[in-house]
């Protein structure tokens, strides 16, 4: 077994700590990222939470930390066995993909030298992966959008993107939980809701659970629409 | 209950904030001055973060349905009651119809008004602090009831406060080195530690965006979490505090941290407010 990659400890705030892995984004990383963050969260009762980005994790301490904290850490990651994410879900999104949703599908299409038809398809026949929610409430960064259709964002931001809308931005995909400005082309619109603030919890998805759209017609989109608001349509994970 | 006359500019119900929600994406919120909000709570024997009303840059007219005592405090909104001068920072007793008047910000661009009891408001993860995306709404509108809990205050003997000099006199505001900070150049360090700041147009309860820029040529990172006071950076150089309502996660390079202090301190400066950056050794 190698030795783990060590990271970075610093001190931003006295009672937050960054903890950053001098490495790209890739799966062990990200397998080593949530374990880490689990196992912090499990053994430090001070620790009121720890937030995740791409290669770093940020512990929030209930009081200012002390000079032992950053020894503490490095002993729990050493004492880390191997991880590999086995217990992650598989979510199953349905994606209403037109351009009355999708604005931006026949441009981005275009720039990208495809058919939208096999726009649309490239962007369904893969599995993504979660790797943190950040942004807005219930934003979930994926990876995996195939580098055929990856294309940088719009120099000027669309000021309302509706919630549910899917878009590409760069390298990422991702879904609007909630109305807001946006750079990303969007291609679609989920019925599905991402985030629910007074449920238990108010997000479907974790770090490290996979996400497929499947397309869906508007008649089946209206369908799953009045059965969410009926709470009647429940999305299932495998 | 409290009925809205008139909201003012911007008023809304804050708290503590959502503290531990932030790794599905929720902003930590709560009230921008959190030592004028605790004072207020103070001074009515209040838990310290019970919700409170905050009203920034001119406050509105509100119309009470039951008595209550309250207090005011942070920026000096000329407060009149039935059209009567009251005082920032003292407890007021309220009767049953009486109007609160609010005008125009002074010394400060936020006012915090907290009620005996605090006020009550749907909890949700774990706080009443209004926010887009979490409370159905972000701001308190014309019309709207607000209620508080009916707790009768009883005054200390000889509480008598006497606060310090005002937050917002305060041009240096404290920070700490942040991740990034160690990518700038030295032109770059020296001028964010010598130059004065301003605030731009562009400010809010999200992020103010400053309108004095820095030379540097920075790379964007890989998108890492950030916290309300995290100073970021963008590649052409334009400095972004992210304030209390901020993103849970950013981009751009995090040159700076405020200290608690440092926040409260530039949440009650705003448009074309200056200041300096006050670096304090943390993390040394």
């Amino acid at each position: 077994m190698k030795s783990k990659a060590p990271f970075r400890f610093f001190l931003i705030h006295p009672k937050v700590v960054i903890l950053e892995w001098n490495l790209k984004p890739n799966q062990f990383l990200l397998s080593d990222l949530i374990a880490f963050k689990n196992k912090i969260i499990s053994h430090f009762k001070d620790v009121i939470q720890v937030t995740q980005g791409y290669h770093s994790l940020m512990v929030f301490y209930k009081n200012e930390v002390s000079k032992e904290t950053e020894e503490h850490l490095n002993s729990l990651y050493e004492s880390l066995v191997q991880t590999s994410l086995k217990k992650t879900k598989l979510w199953k999104i349905p994606v209403l993909y037109n351009l009355e949703v999708g604005p931006d599908l026949k441009s981005l299409a275009q720039a990208l030298q495809i058919s939208p038809a096999s726009l649309i398809e490239q962007h369904y026949s893969v599995i993504y992966q979660v790797q943190f929610i950040g942004f807005l409430p219930g934003f979930l960064y994926l990876n995996g959008l195939p580098k055929s259709i990856a294309y940088p964002r719009k120099t000027t931001p669309t000021p309302k993107v509706s919630r549910g809308s899917v878009g590409i931005g760069g390298e990422q995909t991702g879904i609007y939980p909630q109305e807001s400005p946006g750079g990303w082309h969007i291609i679609g619109k989920t019925p599905y809701p991402l985030f629910q603030p007074t449920k238990k919890h108010p997000c479907f998805a974790k770090a490290g659970d996979r996400i497929e759209f499947y397309p869906i017609t508007e008649s089946e989109f209206t369908t799953i629409s009045e059965g969410i608001s009926a709470k009647t349509y429940k999305i299932i994970p495998q | 209950m409290i009925e809205v006359l008139h909201p003012g500019i911007y008023s809304s119900i804050q708290d503590a904030g959502r503290l531990g929600s932030q790794s599905i994406g929720v902003p930590i919120s709560g009230a921008m001055d959190r030592v004028a909000m605790q004072w207020a709570n103070s001074l009515l024997n209040n838990p310290l973060d019970s919700a409170v009303l905050e009203m920034s840059f001119k406050g509105p007219k509100l119309k009470f349905h039951e008595a209550t005592t309250i207090v005011l405090s942070g920026a000096d909104m000329k407060p009149r009651l039935n059209e009567k001068k009251i005082a920032n920072n003292h407890p007021v007793a309220i009767k049953e119809k009486d109007i609160l008047h609010l005008g125009t910000a002074y010394h400060g661009c936020r006012t915090y008004m907290a009620v005996a009891g605090g006020i009550q408001s749907p909890l949700i993860l774990g706080s009443r602090s209004q926010c887009r995306g979490i409370t159905p709404d972000t701001i308190i509108s014309k019309h709207k009831l607000i209620s508080f809990n009916k707790t009768p205050f009883l005054q200390d003997k000889g509480a008598r406060v006497h606060i310090a000099a005002p937050l917002e006199n305060k041009k240096d505001i404290p920070v700490f080195k942040g991740p990034e900070f160690h990518l700038l150049s030295e032109v770059a360090k020296k001028q964010l530690l010598e130059n004065r700041f301003t605030i731009s147009m562009d400010n809010s309860r999200m992020a103010y965006v400053l309108k004095e820029k820095i030379n540097v040529t920075l790379p964007s990172i890989w998108t890492a979490p950030v916290l309300p006071g995290t100073v970021q950076c963008t590649t052409g150089g334009v400095l972004i505090v992210l304030m209390r309502d901020a993103q849970t996660t950013g981009g751009y390079p995090r040159i700076l941290q405020l200290s608690d202090q440092g926040l409260n301190l530039l949440a009650q400066k705003s448009t074309n407010d200056s200041f300096y950056f006050s670096i304090t050794p943390l993390n040394e």
